[in-house]
């Protein structure tokens, strides 16, 4: 599902990652776990074409990134549903307008929209709050979300950069179970995470980055 | 069509949002399209009257006698055969005179002093469509002032002409500041949306990261660029309809404006349609040119 063959990124000559090589495999559950500035980010970025190799190869569904038209992104991004540390919502746009964004954007008919986004709030409890901007929510309710967003649209892979960075204890391991149950529908999950109490939750494979270098990895356990 | 409806709602909300911005630039981009506009207003105008003087071409041929009621028909017929006239007019001597005293009554002393009428007789002599020209009327004029019989030969061609260049420097005129006030109408709407865009950053990053393309992100800029300028040029062509009636009120005077039949005349809808489209067209151009400006790799 995502191949990356000696990638490596450098940001001012500095690198961010030198040399990952790594698979993951359809369906599985990845949890890429690291300290602050270890390279996780800069990896999700580039697995979401955000960012581009400056050595090595990376596949996503097969496709080369790297060969991607400009053009081709968007369609690649549609496949994929991203959670990011900061929620990244669109404040004067409500619950319901925010989940519904990657629908509209692919061109769904209204009946689907509702439809979708309605399952996808249920999915993460949180239909009540639908007519709410994202500034009357808490935290915990953003995070859900903006993980609502991501799985909207039924994506192949979902990517998350620190998802629970924000959360108490409690939140973040309800936000994992989430992850958890959309990986079971044969979602691929990829997190990023520094927070050593999702490694506990997670009934996966372990990836240590550190210092923009894969160090260790661990096969799932339990 | 669900699409649409998003862009302008997305165009609309932002216009909503930026009001002073939007004000701003509806009102700088209505302030330039007046002035595009009443140099159209003038030229418009000044070629009505150069059109219709052109059409009055008048050549007037002083006899140097006053000829019998015979000779004055013999001279009609004589300048009606000309090929450039299109027809002839006899004034008398007294018929002249009555003219004068009716239009200037309070000259009559002058004639009163000299006792004998010192005007002399004329032939006014329209002149056909093909030769109202300053050559052919000038050729005209030479082979009559030969004529014996005839004192002097009048026409008022060259002061036409000399407006209908007049008309065409206002022509290049309106070209010339059509293009200034463009660049600059344009510039502001393209500041005004970059000013948007960098507000709305954020949200760009994170339509792009959900599968937006670039046209699904950039159509709603582009439509508010368009709604912006449409919106200049329909404020504009009020303003400059009000300024019009407002001018046209202040110069309403008895008899002919400058040797216009009707009067002032305001643009005609070819050219109003078209000034609300420099809006549009403005609008869409400055919105294209911030964001371009958004352009990333990825």
């Amino acid at each position: 599902m995502i191949q990356l063959f000696h990638v490596s990124k450098y940001y001012e000559k500095r690198p961010a990652l030198l040399d990952i090589t790594l698979q993951i495999e359809k369906g599985e559950f990845v949890v890429l776990l690291g300290p602050s500035g270890a390279g996780k980010t800069t990896l999700l970025k580039l697995i979401s074409c955000a960012e581009t190799p400056d050595e090595g190869q990376i596949l996503v569904q097969n496709r080369n990134i790297a060969r991607l038209r400009p053009s081709d992104v968007p369609y690649l991004r549609r496949t994929m549903g991203l959670v990011f540390q900061d929620f990244k919502l669109l404040p004067k746009k409500n619950v319901f307008e925010n989940v519904a964004l990657p629908l509209m954007v692919q061109g769904a008919t209204l009946f689907e929209i509702r439809k979708k986004v309605t399952e996808a709030l249920k999915a993460v409890g949180i239909e009540q709050k639908k007519d709410s901007r994202p500034a009357m929510l808490s935290a915990g309710e953003q995070q859900r979300v903006c993980i609502a967003r991501a799985i909207v649209n039924t994506p192949i892979i979902l990517l998350a950069d620190e998802p629970t960075g924000n959360l108490d204890d409690t939140l973040a391991a309800e936000i994992v179970d989430l992850f958890k149950a959309i990986n079971q529908r044969g979602t691929t999950v990829l997190i990023a995470t520094h927070n050593r109490h999702v490694i506990g939750q997670v009934n996966g494979r372990l990836v240590s980055l550190n210092e923009g270098k894969l160090s260790r990895e661990y096969e799932p356990v339990g | 069509m669900r699409r649409l409806s998003y862009f302008v709602a997305e165009a609309v909300m932002n216009i909503r949002i930026n009001r002073a911005t939007t004000v701003i630039a509806v009102a700088t981009m209505a302030f330039t399209l007046i002035c595009f506009g009443v140099f159209l207003l003038l030229y418009v105008n000044l070629k009505e009257v150069a059109g219709s003087l052109q059409n009055e071409i008048k050549v007037v041929v002083y006899l140097a006698d006053d000829p019998s009621s015979q000779g004055a028909t013999d001279w009609q017929r004589r300048l009606k055969a000309e090929p450039e006239v299109a027809s002839v007019v006899y004034i008398s001597k007294e018929q002249a005179l009555a003219e004068f005293r009716a239009q200037f009554p309070s000259e009559q002393h002058l004639l009163d002093g000299l006792g004998e009428n010192p005007l002399p007789a004329s032939l006014v002599l329209a002149i056909a469509a093909p030769f109202r020209s300053s050559h052919a009327v000038k050729r005209l004029s030479e082979r009559l002032s030969a004529v014996p019989g005839v004192a002097q030969v009048q026409y008022s061609q060259d002061w036409i002409e000399n407006l209908a260049a007049v008309v065409r420097y206002f022509e290049l005129g309106a070209l010339a500041v059509g293009a200034v006030l463009s660049v600059a109408s344009m510039t502001i709407i393209a500041n005004t949306i970059r000013l948007t865009l960098y507000a709305r950053k954020d949200e760009i990053e994170i339509m792009r990261l959900i599968g937006a393309t670039r046209t699904f992100i950039n159509v709603p800029y582009l439509l508010e660029g368009a709604m912006l300028g449409t919106l200049g040029g329909a404020l504009s062509l009020a303003m400059l309809k009000g300024g019009f009636e407002f001018v046209k009120l202040q110069l309403a005077s008895p008899g002919r404006f400058w040797g216009m039949p009707s009067g002032l005349n305001f643009l005609p809808v070819q050219l109003s349609v078209l000034i609300l489209l420099a809006g549009l067209v403005l609008g869409c151009a400055g919105s294209l040119v911030s964001v371009r400006e958004l352009r990333k790799p990825r």
